[in-house]
C-alpha cells in the first residue's frame, strides 16, 4: 500500500509544472494590462484559455494518480 | 483509515436505483441529478418563456440581456457561418454551469461520473468534426489534416482523439479534485472553515470549468472552419 501512495504522489508532481506554467501566463497577462488596458477583455480571454491548457497537464496527473490508487 | 476508506466510498458513482427489466437495469445517481436538472430547466423555460411580449417587461428584457449577451460571445468567436451552432453550445453550457452548481444544494454533481463527461466530450467532438464537413465538404476536410505540411497529418489524426480526452479528463478531473478536497476538509474541519473554499471550490471553479469547456469547444469548431 505504501508503494503505491508513493507512486501517486509521484503522478501529482506534475501539477508543478502547471503552477509555473499559469504563474507566467498571469505575470504576463498583469503586464499586458497594465500597459494597454483597454486590451483587458481580450487578455482576460486568452489568458483563461491558456491556464486551462497548461492546467490540463496537472489533471491528468491527478487522474493517473487517482487510477494508481483504485487499480493498484 | 477510516479516512481514506471514507474518500474511497466518495470517489465511486452510487447506483441510485435498479430498474427490475431483463435482470436489472442500474441507474447512476448522476442521471437521476441529471433528471432533477433537466426538470429545473424546463421548469425556467416554461417560466421565462410564457407570454413574450413586443415591449419587453422587466423580467423578459433580463432574460432578452443574457440570451443577446452569450450570442455576442460565441458570435465573436464562431462568425456569422458557425451561428447556427451557438443553440447548442448555450445549452450545453447551461447544463454543466447547473451540473456543477449542483453540489451548493447537497447533490452530487453529474459531471464527477467519468461517463457523464466522456460523454459530453463525444458529443462536442462529433459536432467539432462535423463543422468542419459541412464548411468545406469531405474532401476538403480530409485535404484539411495536411496543412500546413503534409508530414503533419499523423499528428492532426492524433489530435482528433486527443482533444476529447483533454475535453473530458479537464471538467472530470476539477470536479473530482475540488469534491475530494471539500470532503477532506468536511471531515477535517465540518464548522465555518469549509466556507470560503466552497466559494472558491463549488462556485468559482465550477463556473470556470464551463465556461472553458464551451469556449474550447468553439474554438475548436473555428479552427475547423477557417
Amino acid at each position: 500500500m505504501s508503494l503505491v501512495a508513493l507512486g501517486a504522489g509521484i503522478a501529482v508532481l506534475s501539477g508543478i509544472g502547471a503552477g509555473i506554467g499559469i504563474g507566467i501566463a498571469t505575470s504576463g497577462a498583469t503586464d499586458a494590462i497594465a500597459r494597454q488596458p483597454e486590451a483587458t477583455g481580450e487578455i482576460n480571454k486568452t489568458l483563461l484559455l491558456g491556464c486551462a491548457l497548461a492546467e490540463s497537464t496537472a489533471i491528468y496527473g491527478l487522474v493517473v494518480a487517482i487510477i494508481i490508487m483504485f487499480v493498484l | 483509515m477510516s479516512l481514506s476508506e471514507k474518500l474511497m466510498e466518495e470517489l465511486v458513482s452510487k447506483t441510485a436505483f435498479t430498474i427490475p427489466l431483463f435482470g436489472g437495469i442500474p441507474v447512476q445517481e448522476s442521471v437521476v441529478v441529471t433528471w432533477g436538472i433537466m426538470a429545473f430547466v424546463i421548469l425556467l423555460c416554461l417560466i421565462f418563456v410564457r407570454n413574450l411580449k413586443l415591449v419587453p417587461t422587466r423580467k423578459q428584457a433580463c432574460i432578452e440581456t443574457a440570451v443577446g449577451g452569450v450570442y455576442r460571445f460565441f458570435h465573436g468567436i464562431l462568425g456569422d457561418e458557425g451561428k447556427g451552432y451557438i443553440p447548442y453550445l448555450a445549452t450545453v453550457g447551461i447544463y454543466l454551469g447547473l451540473s456543477n452548481l449542483s453540489g451548493l444544494v447537497g447533490l452530487t454533481p453529474p459531471t464527477k461520473d467519468i461517463n457523464v463527461t466522456a460523454g459530453l466530450a463525444v458529443m462536442s467532438i462529433v459536432l467539432i468534426e462535423y463543422s468542419g464537413i459541412r464548411k468545406k465538404g469531405f474532401k476538403g476536410f480530409i485535404k484539411s489534416f495536411t496543412e500546413p505540411v503534409p508530414f503533419i497529418a499523423p499528428l492532426n489524426v492524433l489530435e482528433v482523439f486527443i482533444r476529447p480526452l483533454s475535453l473530458c479528463m479537464r471538467l472530470f478531473g476539477n470536479i473530482l479534485g475540488g469534491f475530494v478536497i471539500m470532503e477532506l476538509l468536511k471531515i477535517v474541519a465540518p464548522i465555518l472553515v469549509p466556507i470560503p473554499f466552497s466559494f472558491y471550490f463549488d462556485v468559482f471553479d465550477g463556473l470556470i470549468q464551463m465556461y472553458v469547456f464551451v469556449f474550447l469547444t468553439a474554438i475548436f469548431m473555428k479552427e475547423l472552419m477557417d
